[in-house]
């Protein structure tokens, strides 16, 4: 016994000295970025700053346009993830309680979408949304004339405009969040609406009474697996949206560092935390969804 | 009576799901069939295909399987789904699952700071990457080394595919390790001490134990590890950009230099085609052997 005791000690001794590795690993390019925000001579290379300031997060709002880019994408991803909440709350609860035989072969369709890389459907989708676009020009046409024009299709446009990227990054997210949702609501029994039923109330108050305080849970699952996703996401802005004062963070993030005269480590690293931080905020709340959202419809 | 009201139901539960569907045929369905009907036209965005696309066949394809820069991207994305999915996160993530089983001290932080790369968005992180390894002998990673004696480089230029396979394993790490440790909790604590008293040691618990158990864990994070690897873009794209040369170019930097640099968009929607296709066939064995329940 005595023996097995120090085979554990060592055990344990070998699992820490692992971790501690991983974590230096982990950790250290995040240690390069907060020292550098903080640094007002900050550089390329990880070293310890001779004084700090704040100086490098108010250039993100004076200097630069970082605060227009922090709201537009608060705006996009935002206006998404209540799109994706509303449309996947309604169509989860649908395919939870329907019997009909569209109901298999939609789930099915909702799994093997899921997996379809977004870079494979760039080219269609640009057509998809100039179609859009053409569609929407006359209507805006008539409504926001001279001068109004433009700004008013920069809201409804969808090539290089709101609308079209809020629904495009709904609909990538809307699969995981359909999920999610018809899952929980597989968990509440039909005999709470059967009874609210019974009593007289209609689909709206069920809903609104009934199913959304039981699936809350669920929709907030969704939410933040939704805005996570489209918060992370580089690739759509980068394709859809060209104008300097609708750009997006990662955009706006990405371009700061490739001017190759003057790059401001210090700002860039102060927008990277700005960045970063509603990301990491949304990932520590939704932590506990995300082992569900891969093995919830798995029997192994 | 019965029956009407069954219908009306089902009616109600039709408009719900409507609104989920038309999104998932506007966005994806469709695009996805065009992408197919594209990449049997010559279409491109400028020059006489521009106006007049013609239906080519399978001529693109035919083209693909000449072309070098294609084969090039093929083997760039296997070695870097091979290199960061199924080698790299996995290893580092079901040991670090082991080892967070264990009572070690710092528990929590481990698990935070193996968390904080993958809640990262992949534009930050590989602009902070770009920090770490370049700079020659001035960057962090060539002072790191240099500790144990290995020269200090350039190291996007010297070895760029290593490095995205490095940097997308430092990201991953903690998908697997969530996984792992799932899998793990599953395995009665009984199975080890019953090993123990009949006198195995760590090695054979390892190997005969804690492994064939994980399996189905382990078949489970492939699949969706190998499918989600295959769809990045932009870690790659904002380390690298593809290069140097096309070092780095895997197929979804391919596909978007194909389409919106190069302008082919026939071309480019073929090379689509083959990333939908594997992406697919990876989907449907996720239903098939997964048995999944809907």
């Amino acid at each position: 016994m005595a023996a097995d005791a120090a085979a554990e000690r060592r055990g344990n001794a070998t699992a820490f000295f692992f971790l501690l590795v991983l974590a230096v690993f982990c950790l250290l390019p995040f240690v390069w970025v907060f020292l550098s925000s903080l640094d007002p001579q900050a550089g390329l290379y990880l070293e310890w700053p001779q004084s700090f300031t704040i100086k490098n997060f108010e250039t993100i709002f004076t200097r630069e346009n970082g605060g227009r880019w922090f709201i537009n994408s608060l705006i996009v991803d935002g206006g998404a993830t209540l799109l994706v909440v509303v449309i996947a709350g309604i169509g989860g609860y649908a395919l939870s309680r329907s019997r009909e035989w569209w109901k298999r072969p939609f789930l099915y369709a909702i799994i093997l979408v899921r997996v379809v890389p977004p870079t494979a459907l760039l080219v269609p989708l640009y057509k998809v949304m100039l179609a859009g676009n053409n569609a929407i020009e006359p209507i805006i046409r008539t409504f926001a004339k001279g001068d109004a024009y433009r700004p008013t299709m920069q809201i409804f446009g969808f090539v290089d405009g709101y609308l079209g990227l809020i629904l495009l990054e709904a609909a990538m997210q809307l699969p995981l969040a359909l999920w999610v949702v018809k899952t929980f609501f597989d968990l509440v029994p039909r005999d709470y609406e059967e009874a609210a039923m019974m009593d007289g109330a209609g689909l709206l108050q069920r809903i609104t009474r009934v199913l959304i305080p039981l699936a809350l849970p669920g929709f907030g699952a969704a939410a933040l697996l939704a805005f996570m996703g489209a918060w992370g996401d580089f690739l759509l802005p980068l394709t859809f949206i060209s104008s300097d004062e609708l750009q997006l963070l990662p955009i706006g993030l990405f371009r700061a560092y490739l001017r190759i005269d003057s790059v401001d480590y210090g700002f860039l690293c102060a927008l990277a935390i700005l960045y970063t931080v509603p990301a990491v905020v949304a990932f520590a709340f939704a932590r506990k969804f995300l082992v569900q959202t891969f093995s919830g419809g798995v029997k192994g | 009576m019965a029956t009407t009201y069954e219908q009306r139901i089902e009616r109600q539960n039709r408009w719900l799901v409507l609104p989920a569907a038309v999104l998932l045929v506007a966005f994806v369905l469709f695009p996805a069939g065009t992408a197919v009907w594209l990449s049997l036209t010559n279409t491109a965005l400028n020059g006489a295909a521009a106006l007049h696309p013609r239906f080519v066949g399978l001529s693109n394809f035919n083209r693909l399987l000449n072309d070098g820069d294609f084969w090039n991207s093929l083997w760039v994305t296997f070695v870097f789904v091979f290199g960061s999915s199924v080698v790299g996160q996995f290893v580092f993530g079901l040991f670090s699952a082991m080892a967070l089983n264990r009572p070690v001290p710092l528990r929590q932080f481990f698990m935070a700071a193996i968390l904080l790369p993958n809640a990262v968005p992949e534009v930050v992180a590989g602009f902070i990457w770009i920090s770490m390894l370049s700079g020659g002998e001035r960057s962090t990673l060539s002072h790191l080394v240099g500790l144990v004696g290995i020269p200090s480089q350039e190291w996007l230029q010297t070895m760029p595919l290593f490095m995205i396979v490095m940097v997308n394993t430092w990201r991953g790490i903690a998908f697997a390790m969530i996984l792992m440790t799932s899998g793990l909790a599953a395995v009665p604590s009984e199975v080890y001490e019953a090993a123990r008293i009949d006198g195995a040691t760590d090695r054979q618990i390892f190997w005969r134990i804690t492994l064939p158990l994980l399996r189905p864990t382990i078949f489970l994070y492939m699949l969706v590890s190998t499918v989600g690897t295959i769809a990045i873009f932009g870690l790659v794209y904002a380390l690298t950009r593809g290069g140097p040369g096309n070092a780095t170019e895997i197929i979804a930097i391919h596909i978007y230099n194909q389409s919106f640099v190069a302008y082919q968009l026939g071309y480019g929607s073929a090379v689509a085609v083959i990333m939908l296709g594997v992406s697919m066939l990876l989907g449907l064995l996720y239903v098939r052997v997964l048995k999944v329940q809907v």
